[in-house]
């Protein structure tokens, strides 16, 4: 799975995807409606939106963990059918194996495709080496830190190493200075790793830091992609220090123009 | 996760071994509290003075001999059991129609609450059925199986099983299902097969919900055994105690009960252990 040969091709292509669900009442309820989305390889993507705008089920959709009940979703060219088996996917929730020690964790995915135990083991050595958990490869998840939670799971995540990133909130439950510290690793470890990412965050600061480009998503139901914008900002990126940048300011105050907009739709049909 | 709670369906009317267990005392909130090595002292001195005062009253007539006994006189006969080894075969058929119920009840459970778990189709159509075998005292079944499979071990190792099973299949059927739905999807996005979610999820996750009815099932598998002994069998504890009962000597009963009583601890202590072992990727509740 190189990704040389596939430069061209989008890492992931949503074309008019809409996903509906089945209410109790037996109503139908559109979480997204329509969305055109394309990811092309090595490219960081951002996607925000107000809260309950279908955030969630985009990502799951270039996941295979959810068909789109229209539309069609693409990953490399191929119809995505059942789990994405090129991309892994970082939850909001603790999604570690709470019986499992850390380093069992992350070796996990290389032992389910049926790499040596040894050699998994010595893998997963060299990823909790990279996110500074060396010394915590006997511990349980539970004797973790928020933090060093999510460093296990992007371990956990990369190992096998895929061709696309999702991840959903990574870092929304962490205190904002662990979450700076994670931002800047992340970035770390995805420069020049050629791999896609689709970023899911309600943060706004933290989707222009990190991106190429956010995708703004409408208030929801039916949400869909008010606009996009490229965000050109220099790489490598000291997000310490980007927030200050003057064009970082410009891009801000453009974006957070229309999401307010879309915040404000959110809470007029809560008030409704 | 939800795992401390006691089951649902596990304890209604258990055995010694169900009553709930005390927490762990932390060491954040010790300052207040009795040093565990003094509370031994007093639970000892606890031990001495209803003991003692049973035995005073029961020698000056207070307390009619006949129905209780002495403490003395009950302490001399589980001596002498012990000393004469009278006690030891009876103990060890007692123990193996537990174990045997307990091992047959675990499988069962397991199997067939796993089954049920996973095919929506069978569980719909079992449930009214288990609840109505569940709903049944188990008692009234001790004759049927003294009918069926006779005065030996098998009759009481059916019987403890109908004990086991229900508390193993409710909690695996449970646990099974409320698998929390992002460690599985997690799994599959690293790759899992179907396979794989059953031996690195759906089964670790199920066996959490078994282990913390461990004690339960234990203790009732050691009921099951004792019981249908009581009811007709030609050795095990169970039997020794009917025995004594026939004849009036109520120093046996209390001999028979206060060996039952010691036996059931320290299997209880084994299982601690034992859970303690499995289930150390668990928080310390309170730490």
């Amino acid at each position: 799975m190189t990704s040389t040969e596939t430069a061209h091709v989008p890492a992931v292509q949503l074309d008019a995807c809409t996903k509906e669900f089945v209410t109790p009442q037996g109503g139908s309820y559109f979480a997204v409606k329509g969305i055109d989305l394309t990811v092309m390889p090595g490219k960081f993507v951002s996607i925000v939106g107000p809260t309950g705008c279908g955030k969630s089920t985009v990502l799951n959709m270039a996941a295979g963990l959810m068909a789109p009940s229209e539309g069609e979703a693409r990953s490399f060219g191929a119809p995505v059918v059942g789990v994405n088996r090129r991309a892994s996917y970082m939850f909001q929730q603790d999604a570690l194996l709470p019986w499992k020690t850390v380093l069992d964790n992350v070796s996990l995915g290389l032992i389910m495709r049926g790499v040596g135990k040894k050699e998994a083991a010595a893998e997963a050595r060299r990823w909790l080496a990279k996110v500074g958990l060396s010394n915590f490869e006997d511990r349980y998840p539970h004797q973790l830190s928020g933090g060093m939670r999510k460093r296990t799971s992007i371990a956990q995540a990369w190992i096998v190493n895929p061709d696309i990133l999702l991840m959903d909130e990574p870092f929304s439950a962490l205190d904002v200075q662990t979450r700076q510290i994670m931002e800047n690793e992340l970035l770390d470890i995805w420069q020049e790793s050629g791999k896609a990412v689709i970023f899911i965050t309600h943060d706004l600061d933290e989707a222009i830091a990190l991106s190429d480009e956010v995708v703004l998503l409408s208030a929801g139901p039916a949400s869909h992609v008010v606009a996009r914008y490229d965000i050109t900002l220099p790489r490598p990126r000291n997000l310490l220090e980007i927030r200050d940048d003057p064009r970082f300011v410009e891009l801000h105050r453009e974006i957070w123009g229309r999401l307010r907009d879309e915040v404000a739709k959110t809470y007029a049909a809560k008030a409704a | 996760m939800s795992t401390t709670t006691t089951r649902a369906h596990a304890a209604s009317a258990a055995s010694a071994a169900s009553a709930p267990r005390t927490p762990r005392r932390g060491s954040a909130h010790s300052r207040s509290e009795t040093p565990a090595t003094l509370m031994r002292v007093y639970q000892l001195l606890l031990t001495a003075l209803v003991l003692g005062a049973w035995e005073i009253l029961g020698r000056a007539g207070i307390i009619d001999t006949f129905f209780f006994s002495l403490p003395s006189a009950i302490g001399e006969a589980v001596w002498d059991w012990i000393v004469t080894g009278f006690i030891f075969p009876h103990l060890w058929i007692t123990l193996q129609e537990a174990l045997y119920a307990f091992i047959i009840g675990t499988g069962l459970g397991l199997v067939l609450g796993f089954l049920l778990a996973r095919v929506r189709f069978l569980e719909r159509l079992f449930e009214p059925f288990v609840q109505m075998f569940n709903a049944l005292p188990r008692v009234v079944l001790a004759p049927i199986f003294l009918l069926w499979f006779g005065l030996g071990i098998e009759s009481k190792v059916a019987f403890g099983v109908t004990l086991v099973f229900f508390i193993v299949f409710f909690n695996v059927l449970q646990g099974v299902k409320s698998v929390d739905k992002v460690l599985l999807d997690n799994a599959r996005m690293l790759g899992a097969t179907e396979r794989h979610l059953i031996q690195h999820v759906v089964l670790p996750s199920a066996l959490t919900w078994i282990f913390s009815s461990l004690h339960i099932s234990v203790g009732f598998a050691i009921v099951g055994a004792v019981v249908g002994e009581y009811l007709g069998a030609a050795a095990g504890v169970g039997y020794v105690i009917a025995q004594a009962q026939g004849v009036f000597d109520t120093e046996g009963v209390f001999a028979g009960m206060f060996i039952l009583m010691i036996v059931v601890l320290f299997v209880d202590l084994g299982v601690n252990r034992i859970e303690r072992y499995l289930l150390r990727w668990r928080p310390v509740p309170g730490a």
